[in-house]
């Protein structure tokens, strides 16, 4: 069994201020990942995984699919602001697509912060994932960050 | 010319037809094959290397605000996905099995036959925990007038997915849009 670290701090809403910078993300994009993540998310379109159906698509090689994208940014999201951070929207726009050994990488901003009720803040977040390409995806989230939390 | 004129009329007639309609057909929900569970989720945590623990490790997770084992929220699509008939799923654009009437089969017959996804937009009310039976219903929204891309000239066609839990409370709502096209190359 692979013994895993997990990072267990969340980051205080109050603490995050406009202009905050989301700890980029870089990922190395391989075919494993494609088709990983595709079949993981239980997309079975032949463009994620069978390169020969991706070229008589138009495509040079296996793309990564929607599901795996938004993923990864949620991923992106929660790698920043902690496990406890919850994902309240999140709005994902494709650009250019994410091939094989293309490394994509994630970079975003808050753009603004608020107070909830009952100790909760939320954080809005503009970001985007580039590769060689350009944009792959662009987007907007709000994560839910708990001040005081109930302990068990 | 006049012949091609009323032809594009009449196709901007069924397709603003669609809107409202589920996506389905019948308009029943479509229930998750599966619970919400431990394995599927450790699947994709590991396929994304997205180690959280409120995703992995059952004694965090329960003294989080989540108080269990939840599933990533992107997952809301993932859970409701039928179990796949990989035969004939590419002359389906993806779709894991046939639907018996679906009311957009006309957009590719009319010859739009290759799908990307382009849009996702998720409002999550609260994340999948383990033992939770999802349903979608998933209802047209919009399709546009014909466009041109890099990819092809096509229809970009929107729905708006709401999935629920075992007790009918909503989880997350998700408005996905996808380009139908024919292929230029």
């Amino acid at each position: 069994m692979t013994t895993v670290t997990f990072r267990t701090n969340t980051l205080a809403w109050r603490d995050i201020n406009v202009g905050d910078e989301v700890t980029p993300l870089e990922i190395p994009l391989t075919t494993t990942v494609i088709v990983a993540g595709a079949i993981a998310s239980r997309d079975f379109m032949p463009v994620h995984h069978d390169r020969e159906f991706a070229n008589k698509q138009g495509s040079p090689n296996v793309f990564m699919n929607i599901l795996t994208t938004n993923g990864l940014c949620v991923r992106f999201l929660t790698d920043w602001a902690g496990p406890e951070a919850m994902v309240t929207k999140l709005a994902i726009r494709l650009g250019v697509p994410a091939f094989p050994n293309d490394p994509l990488r994630f970079t975003g901003t808050v753009t603004g912060t608020s107070e909830g009720v009952g100790g909760e803040g939320f954080v809005d977040i503009a970001f985007k994932g580039t590769n060689s390409l350009g944009d792959h995806v662009s987007g907007t989230a709000t994560l839910s960050l708990l001040e005081d939390r109930v302990d068990a | 010319m006049t012949d091609e004129t009323a032809d594009k009329a009449k196709f901007r007639k069924k397709l603003d037809a669609l809107t409202g309609q589920p996506t389905g057909g019948s308009g029943k929900p479509t229930v998750a094959p599966d619970p919400v569970n431990q394995p599927m989720i450790r699947h994709w945590a590991h396929a994304l290397d997205d180690m959280n623990p409120v995703y992995l490790d059952p004694e965090f997770a329960a003294k989080s605000r989540f108080g269990g084992i939840v599933s990533p929220p992107v997952m809301l699509q993932t859970w409701t996905m039928p179990a796949p008939k990989l035969e004939g799923i590419a002359e389906r654009g993806g779709a894991p099995v046939e639907i018996a009437k679906n009311p957009s089969a006309f957009i590719e017959e009319a010859g739009f036959t290759g799908i990307v996804a382009t849009n996702s937009e998720f409002e999550i009310e609260r994340y999948p925990r383990l033992g939770d039976v999802i349903s979608v219903t998933q209802v047209f929204e919009d399709i546009s007038d014909e466009k041109k891309t890099a990819l092809g000239t096509g229809h970009f066609i929107t729905w708006v997915s709401t999935y629920t839990d075992q007790n009918g409370e909503v989880l997350g709502r998700q408005r996905f849009r996808v380009f139908r096209f024919k292929a230029t190359s």
